[in-house]
C-alpha cells in the first residue's frame, strides 16, 4: 500500500511539475493531456494523499477508494473553477498563471504530506 | 481496491454470521466457505464484458444515421447491439451473484455498460450531442479569448464557473478546438460519476452488493441526457461528491437528541421509522483532517454555486433532509447552501436577476403549471415521438414504484431506507418555485435518481452480504433489461434532432466565412450546431423555437424579411432543424421544405451555399438597396 501511495505521489508531482512549462509552450496534444489531468485530479489527489484515505486492514474495512477518488476529482475541479473565476472577476485572466497556481497548490499538498508522520489517519468502517 | 467479501458486512450481519459459525461448530476451511471464486469465473466474466464492448461498438458503427426516424436511435440499431447490451447486463448480475465481490470486475463491467448506453452518439455521429454543446464551446472560447464576462449577453455569463474552467483549459493548452472533449463528454462524465455514486450508495445501503446494484440501476435508468458538456453535468458531479463526503465523514445528529422536546421527538420518530445504524462506508478522519474536509465541502459548494443556477438550490433540500434524519452533523452547511446561491443571485448574477425578475418569480407557488403543466406541454409531437414520451414517463414511473416498494421493504426489514427516501423526495420541494423552462421535472428526476436507486434495489436483493439467489438474480436482470431497453428508447428518442453531421458543420463554417462580423444570423428553427465560435460576434436570431406549438402557424418569409429589414441578414436552414420541427411539432408537417422553396424565389433572397446538411440564404436589407 505504501508503495502504491508513493507511485501516486510521484505521478501527481510529475504532472504538476510538467504542467508549468507546458502551460506556456509545447505540443497541443501533450499540453491538453497533462494540463487536463492536472485540472481534473491534481490538487485533489495531493489532498487525498495528505488525508490518508487509504483502506485500513480492519475486519470491517471496505476501503475508502471510491470516496477518495470522488473527492480528488471534485476538489481539483472546484479549485480549477474557483481560481479561473477569481481571475475573471479580478480582471487578471491568465490561463498559464492559473495552471501554475494549481501546480503550486498540488506540490504544496504533496510537500506537507511528505513531512507528515507516516501513520494511518483515517479509519474507514 | 480491496476485495469486498463477507468480511465487509454491516455489523448486524457480521454478528449473524458469527452466531452461525458457533452453532455449526468449527468447520475445516473449504473452497466454498472461504468464499473463494475460481479465477476462471472472474476471467470469463471479464472476457464476456470485453466481448460485449467489442460487439456493441461494432454494431453501433454499422448504424446508418439516415435510418434514424421519429422514434430515435432504436429504429436504426442492429440486433447485435441488443445482444451486446444483454451480455453486459447478464455479466454484471452474474458478477454480483459471485460469493466474492470483485470490485475491479464490477467496475470494468459498469464501464462497458456506460459505453454501450452513453457512447452511441460519439460512436455513431462523431460529433457533440445537442446544439447546447456547441453553444457551450462558444462561451468557453469567448471567455478564453477575451478574459471577460458580458452578463448582458445571456444567463450563462452570470454563472460562468464551468465555462471559466473550459476557457482556462483552452487558453493554457492552446487548444482552440475542444470538439473531441464535447463529443465524448457523455461517456466521460458518466465514468467520473462512478466513484461518487458508489461512495454515496455505500452509505445508503446495507451491504456492498446493494451498493453496486444501485449504481448499476442508476446507469441503466439515467435517460435524461444531461450528461453532455454542460454546467449541469459538472455541478451534478460536484453535488454527488459533496453529499457522499458528508454522509461518509459527517454522519450523525447535528444536535444532542435529548436537548429539546422537538429534538427528542425527531430522534424517536427517525429511530422508529429506520432503526438501522449504517456503519458501512463511513470514514472517521482525525480532527485536523475533518476540519480540512469541512473546508473542502464548502469550496465544492462554492464552485457549484458559481457554475449552475439550479444545482445549488437542489442541494439545499437534500442537505436539510439529511440533517433532519440524523445523517448530517454539520448544521451550518445547509445554511451555507442557502447563503451562497442567494448571495450569488444578489451580487454576481444581479444583471440577470434585474432583467428576468418577472420570469424568475412569475410562477412562484404555481405547482400545477410548474409540474403537470410543463409535463403536458411535452406530451405532443408526431406518433413516433409520442411513443418516446410515453416510454420516458413509464420508465420514471417504474423507478419510482420500485423506490416506494423499496422504502416499504426497508421499513419492514429494518434495513437503511429513510435517508435515501428523504433525499430522493427532497428535490421535489423546488416544484413551487418555477418551471425552469419546462425542464424542472426532468432535472428533479436526475437529482432524485441516485437516492431512489438505493431504495429500488431493496425489493430485489436481500440484506445478507452473501451472493444472490437465482430467483433474485433473474428478477434483477429482468428489471435491468427493461430499464436499459427503455433508456435506449428514451435517451435517444430525439436523436434525429439532437445529433448533427459533418455537412451541417461545414455549412455553419461556410456561414462564418461568408457573413461579416456583426451580421444578423437567423436560424429557421432553434436547433443549429453553431456559436461554437464567434459567440459574441454576431446577432443570432431564430424564427421559431424547437418547442411543441399547438396548431403551429406556417413559417412566412416576412418574418425573416422583418428581421433583415434594416441591414440584411443570413438565414440558415439545416437538416436537424427540419427534424426538430417535425419531432416537436414546432411547424406544420413539411412546412420547412415549403418555406425554403418559397422564400428562395422571393425578391432580395440569394442562395449563398447549399450542401447535404442544409442551405444558407442572404436576405438583403434596406441599406443594401432593396
Amino acid at each position: 500500500m505504501a508503495t502504491e501511495r508513493s507511485y501516486v505521489s510521484y505521478a501527481t508531482a510529475a504532472v504538476a511539475v510538467a504542467a508549468i512549462p507546458l502551460s506556456f509552450v509545447g505540443p497541443e496534444g501533450l499540453r491538453l493531456a497533462v494540463i487536463g489531468l492536472l485540472m481534473l485530479a491534481g490538487p485533489g489527489t495531493a489532498l487525498v494523499l495528505l488525508l490518508r484515505f487509504d483502506p485500513p486492514r480492519s475486519a470491517q474495512a471496505t476501503g475508502a477508494l471510491p470516496l477518495s477518488i470522488a473527492i480528488a476529482i471534485a476538489f481539483s475541479l472546484a479549485m480549477s473553477t474557483l481560481v479561473a473565476t477569481a481571475m475573471i472577476y479580478a480582471r487578471l485572466w491568465s490561463p498559464p498563471a492559473a495552471v501554475c497556481l494549481l501546480s503550486a497548490l498540488t506540490l504544496v499538498f504533496l510537500g506537507i504530506e511528505l513531512k507528515r508522520p507516516k501513520r494511518a489517519l483515517v479509519r474507514a468502517k | 481496491m480491496t476485495h469486498e467479501t463477507a468480511t465487509s458486512l454491516p455489523v448486524r450481519s457480521a454478528h449473524r454470521h458469527e452466531a452461525h459459525a458457533h452453532v455449526g461448530g468449527a468447520k475445516p476451511p473449504t473452497h466454498r466457505n472461504l468464499g473463494l471464486t475460481p479465477s476462471w469465473h472472474i476471467g470469463a466474466l471479464a472476457a464476456a464484458a470485453a466481448a460485449a464492448l467489442a460487439l456493441g461498438v461494432w454494431s453501433m458503427n454499422q448504424v446508418n444515421p439516415f435510418q434514424i426516424g421519429g422514434a430515435g436511435l432504436i429504429d436504426a440499431l442492429p440486433p447485435a447491439y441488443f445482444v451486446a447490451l444483454a451480455l453486459s447486463l447478464a455479466g454484471f448480475v452474474a458478477s454480483l451473484s459471485l460469493r466474492r465481490l470483485v470490485p475491479a470486475l464490477l467496475t470494468w463491467q459498469l464501464l462497458v455498460t456506460v459505453v454501450l448506453l452513453d457512447g452511441a452518439d460519439p460512436i455513431i455521429h462523431g460529433l457533440p450531442r445537442l446544439e447546447a454543446s456547441f453553444r457551450h464551446l462558444g462561451i468557453a472560447d469567448t471567455i478564453s479569448q477575451s478574459g471577460q464576462l458580458d452578463p448582458t449577453l445571456d444567463a450563462y455569463f452570470n454563472w460562468p464557473g464551468f465555462f471559466n474552467v473550459l476557457g482556462m483549459l483552452s487558453g493554457a493548452t492552446g487548444a482552440k478546438d475542444l470538439f473531441g472533449i464535447a463529443t465524448w463528454a457523455p461517456v466521460g462524465i458518466n465514468i467520473l460519476l462512478l466513484a461518487p455514486l458508489l461512495a454515496l450508495a455505500r452509505r445508503l445501503t446495507a451491504n456492498p452488493r446493494q451498493a453496486w446494484a444501485a449504481v448499476w440501476i442508476f446507469y441503466v435508468a439515467s435517460w435524461i441526457g444531461q450528461d453532455y458538456l454542460s454546467p449541469q453535468a459538472y455541478s451534478f458531479l460536484l453535488l454527488l461528491t459533496l453529499i457522499a463526503c458528508l454522509l461518509s465523514v459527517f454522519g450523525g445528529w447535528a444536535w444532542p437528541t435529548e436537548r429539546t422536546r422537538f429534538s427528542r421527538w425527531l430522534a424517536r420518530s427517525v429511530s422508529k421509522l429506520d432503526s438501522s445504524v449504517p456503519r458501512y462506508g463511513a470514514a472517521e478522519p482525525h480532527r485536523a483532517d475533518t476540519a480540512i474536509l469541512v473546508v473542502v465541502c464548502a469550496l465544492i459548494l462554492l464552485a457549484m454555486t458559481a457554475s449552475h443556477q439550479l444545482s445549488p438550490f437542489a442541494a439545499i433540500p437534500i442537505l436539510a433532509a439529511l440533517l433532519l434524519t440524523g445523517r448530517l452533523r454539520l448544521r451550518f452547511l445547509p445554511v451555507l447552501a442557502v447563503v451562497l446561491p442567494v448571495g450569488w443571485l444578489l451580487f454576481a448574477a444581479s444583471t440577470f436577476v434585474e432583467g428576468h425578475f418577472g420570469q424568475l418569480l412569475g410562477s412562484l407557488g404555481d405547482i400545477g403549471a410548474n409540474s403537470l403543466g410543463a409535463l403536458s406541454n411535452r406530451v405532443s409531437g408526431s406518433d413516433a415521438h409520442m411513443f418516446v414520451v410515453y416510454t420516458r414517463m413509464a420508465e420514471v414511473a417504474l423507478v419510482w414504484v420500485l423506490a416506494v416498494a423499496g422504502a416499504i421493504v426497508g421499513y419492514r426489514r429494518k434495513a437503511p431506507w429513510l435517508a435515501a427516501a428523504a433525499a430522493a423526495l427532497a428535490p421535489l420541494v423546488l416544484i413551487p418555485l418555477q418551471p425552469y423552462g419546462g425542464e424542472l421535472l426532468l432535472r428533479l428526476y436526475l437529482f432524485s435518481l441516485p437516492f431512489a436507486v438505493c431504495l429500488a434495489v431493496l425489493p430485489l436483493m436481500s440484506d445478507s452480504a452473501a451472493g444472490l439467489s437465482l430467483r433474485r438474480a433473474l428478477a434483477l436482470l429482468l428489471m435491468g433489461a427493461v430499464l436499459a431497453t427503455a433508456t435506449v428508447v428514451s435517451r435517444y428518442g430525439n436523436d434525429g434532432m439532437e445529433s448533427f453531421n459533418d455537412d451541417e458543420i461545414a455549412l455553419v463554417n461556410h456561414l462564418y466565412a461568408t457573413a461579416p462580423t456583426g451580421s444578423v444570423l437567423i436560424e429557421a428553427v432553434r436547433n443549429t450546431p453553431w456559436r461554437y465560435q464567434h459567440y459574441a460576434d454576431y446577432d443570432y436570431r431564430a424564427l421559431v423555437a424547437a418547442e411543441p406549438i399547438p396548431n403551429a402557424a406556417p413559417l412566412s418569409c416576412d418574418a425573416a424579411n422583418q428581421i433583415a429589414h434594416k441591414a440584411g441578414a443570413y438565414l440558415i436552414v439545416t437538416e436537424s432543424q427540419q427534424e426538430a420541427a417535425e419531432l416537436r411539432g414546432s411547424t406544420p408537417t413539411g412546412d420547412l421544405q415549403r418555406f425554403t422553396a418559397t422564400c428562395a424565389t422571393s425578391p432580395g433572397w440569394t442562395k449563398v451555399f447549399e450542401n447535404a446538411g442544409g442551405v444558407i440564404f442572404h436576405i438583403e436589407g434596406v441599406s443594401n438597396g432593396n
